[in-house]
């Protein structure tokens, strides 16, 4: 079975808002709202850091992360869970996905998530341009709305909008039921955490800390299993693909990871 | 006792409606809940026209004024049906005298509980979808299904006590049945088994309508086991402290008689119930907690006594401490203000529970990393921008007049109630005395 999931690696993340852009594009998501939001794990203020500046001579104790934070596609959704008409469900790809037509606008759902990952449509959406962007209808009046993990896209084949155009590389999205692919290696392989994880609720969006992943190597904008060949990490150290020229200049701005 | 019964049947006291006719105060006080009720009908279609953007509630303060009164007015619906079904299920005729009414109060209570969420819903015009595509591990469609019960059962109940009465009087409501010896005899084997049904879906009813939070892992102190049978301690205190406060009003104002024996009986009764809830299972609530969390006598203590919001004050201190003192107090609770007043208290101090337990909610979030979560929509509080990492809630006008909307269909209920069904209590007095140890006769 597939089973899809997310990985984001934070030591990775630029802080520059490119996947919460693409997201409201390619979703067309209404004016003030946000499926995706790149929030500041640091001060009080989007950008800022927590601790002090290096004075009088003191280390300082500067200290500022990025944490994306979408739907978390919870494999025990409460927000599934609580939808009294059926109308959020998960599909058999374990995407949590809501049937526009169904929903009542209750708002349940919005109490039941801990992560705060859903919006409701309080009035008319406003969309500019007005007819609208991207490729996903848009969502009437009365509604709630979230991440769909890109559901359009990933039936035809394709990465999230959010991961395609991540400059840093720091989303990979896969199928978690594959030993192989890259989210299932990463989440062994690193140190990763799951937001609110004491809540039980078994998230499958995993973020990476500590130690830097060397991202996805891409291939395109395709889904890893709609690769004719796999990705390797021996492809990826060729020094003559693009591939290996791009992490070779990231390298050399990130320093070796 | 059972001479009694014989005397009852023999005489066939046939009670009548409490108001003969509607006078011109009448008629006045129903002009102004028919107004409330056209401007209710008025905001809420503009409300359904603009969008709930309308309403003070957004993105992270996402249920308001409407949800918090539906837990309200659920808890209110429980006192007359507990007073008039406890006696019968243990075959007592004591409170016997408040039955109706309180039963009258009941479904009126639950009908204003049933509408609220109308207004608070999104797309009202898909509510069918209940019926055709529920999910049963949702608590709302529990609670959807207990409410649609709870109001049938209440007017079953109300017809069942009143229907001989209705014949007697050759009312239409009686809907066929006849006043005889034997009909007013099999009711009363009937009101047994309706309450012996009603006491259960009684609880099940403010139990359920506990879990919709209690279930909730992501909003803080939602997510406790004591919720539940705080929604039960909470029906039993408001929806006494309105029946007492209703009960007081139509003996005024009505034909209504209300015992005060009984009166100073219920108003006791409402003195333990508010030492159950306020002081006694807040305690319950409280201590762990803050034992858990500090280290010093002190600092627990404190921490334990300390509240933590004016909605708590206004529960625990205004809707708590001062009823209960003046319950408590042999000289003061023997009075018809008193028990007025600490009614009055109890039902205020029972609305404030309910809009701290969704702030407890809303007001903060678990992730609150800036900038935050989007609102929305043009937030009309303090903060102007889209984002927050904070709940702010201030219901508007319109909510506030969609809501009096709805509670005057209530307010309606009850009165149309009092003119039309039979609530008169019996002239005989000292029957309740006789409750213990004759139950059986019955």
């Amino acid at each position: 079975m597939t089973n899809y999931g997310l990985v984001i690696d934070q030591e990775r993340c630029i802080g520059c808002h490119s996947c919460a852009m693409s997201c409201k594009q390619e979703n067309n998501v209404p004016m003030g709202q946000a499926w995706n939001r790149v929030l500041t794990v640091g001060g009080d203020h989007i950008d800022t850091p927590e601790g002090s500046y290096p004075e009088d001579g003191d280390d300082g104790t500067l200290e500022m992360s990025y944490q994306p934070t979408a739907c978390q596609h919870c494999e025990n959704a409460p927000c599934v869970k609580v939808c009294p008409v059926n109308a959020t469900y998960k599909r058999e790809d374990g995407i949590v996905e809501i049937d526009y037509d169904k929903c009542i606008g209750c708002r349940y759902c919005m109490a039941a998530c801990p992560y705060n990952a859903r919006v409701f449509n309080w009035d008319e959406p406003q969309h500019r341009p007005e007819e609208g962007t991207g490729d996903v209808e848009e969502r009437p009046q009365g509604v709630v709305e979230k991440c769909t993990f890109c559901s359009h896209r990933v039936e035809e084949g394709l990465d999230p909008a959010c991961v395609v155009n991540c400059p840093a590389d720091a989303r990979i999205f896969g199928d978690l039921d594959d030993d192989g692919s890259t989210v299932s290696k990463y989440v062994a392989e690193y140190d990763t955490n799951r937001l609110l994880d004491e809540k039980g609720t078994d998230p499958k969006t995993y973020y990476i800390q500590g130690e830097m992943s060397p991202g996805r190597p891409w291939k395109g904008k395709e889904l890893e299993s709609e690769l004719d060949e796999q990705p390797t990490p021996e492809e990826a150290d060729d020094p003559d693909s693009e591939e290996s020229m791009r992490r070779a200049t990231a390298d050399a701005v990130w320093g070796d990871d | 006792m059972s001479g009694e019964v014989t005397e009852r049947s023999a005489t066939s006291t046939v009670r009548s409606p409490v108001v003969s006719s509607f006078g011109t105060v009448s008629k006045v006080w129903l002009g102004h809940l028919g107004v409330l009720l056209v401007a209710g009908l008025g905001a809420w279609a503009y409300q359904l026209q603009q969008g709930l953007v309308v309403t003070g509630m957004r993105n992270v303060f996402s249920w308001g004024l409407y949800i918090m009164l539906f837990v309200m007015f659920v808890g209110l619906s429980a006192g007359g049906l507990i007073i008039s079904s406890a006696p019968k299920f243990f075959h007592s005729d004591r409170y016997e005298g408040f039955a109706r009414l309180g039963v009258l109060v009941s479904l009126a209570c639950i009908i204003v509980a049933g509408l609220l969420i109308l207004p608070d819903i999104g797309r009202p015009e898909r509510l069918y979808q209940f019926f055709t595509s529920p999910d049963f591990r949702s608590p709302m469609v529990w609670d959807f299904g207990i409410v649609v019960l709870y109001g049938v059962l209440n007017v079953w109940y109300l017809w069942l006590l009143t229907r001989r009465d209705l014949a007697a009087r050759g009312s239409r409501l009686a809907f066929g049945a006849e006043d005889t010896q034997a009909g007013r005899e099999r009711d009363r084997t009937l009101l047994f088994w309706t309450a012996a049904v009603a006491l259960p879906t009684a609880v099940m009813l403010h139990s359920v309508t506990g879990w919709i939070f209690a279930t909730q892992v992501g909003r803080g102190d939602w997510f406790s086991p004591l919720v539940a049978p705080v929604f039960i301690a909470k029906a039993l205190v408001s929806g006494l402290g309105l029946l007492l406060v209703v009960s007081i009003l139509a003996d005024r104002y009505t034909g209504f008689d209300a015992d005060r024996d009984e009166l100073t009986s219920l108003g006791k009764m409402l003195g333990i119930f508010l030492a159950f809830h306020v002081v006694y299972l807040l305690a319950a609530e409280r201590l762990p907690h803050a034992w858990a969390d500090h280290f010093g006598f002190w600092a627990i203590t404190s921490e334990f006594l300390i509240g933590d919001s004016i909605y708590f004050w206004l529960w625990t201190g205004v809707g708590g401490a001062v009823p209960l003192v003046l319950l408590a107090t042999p000289q003061l609770r023997k009075r018809l203000s008193v028990i007025f007043v600490a009614g009055v208290l109890a039902v205020f101090g029972t609305l404030f529970e309910g809009i701290r337990l969704v702030f407890t909610g809303y007001e903060s979030v678990n992730i609150d990393a800036a900038p935050g979560i989007s609102l929305g929509g043009e937030y009309a509080g303090v903060t102007t921008d889209i984002w927050a990492t904070t709940g702010v809630y201030t219901p508007t006008v319109i909510e506030l007049v969609v809501t009096a909307g709805i509670v005057a269909v209530g307010a309606l209920i009850v009165t149309v109630g009092l003119r039309y069904v039979p609530l008169q209590r019996q002239t005989e007095q000292e029957r309740y005395a006789a409750d213990s140890g004759g139950g059986g006769c019955d």
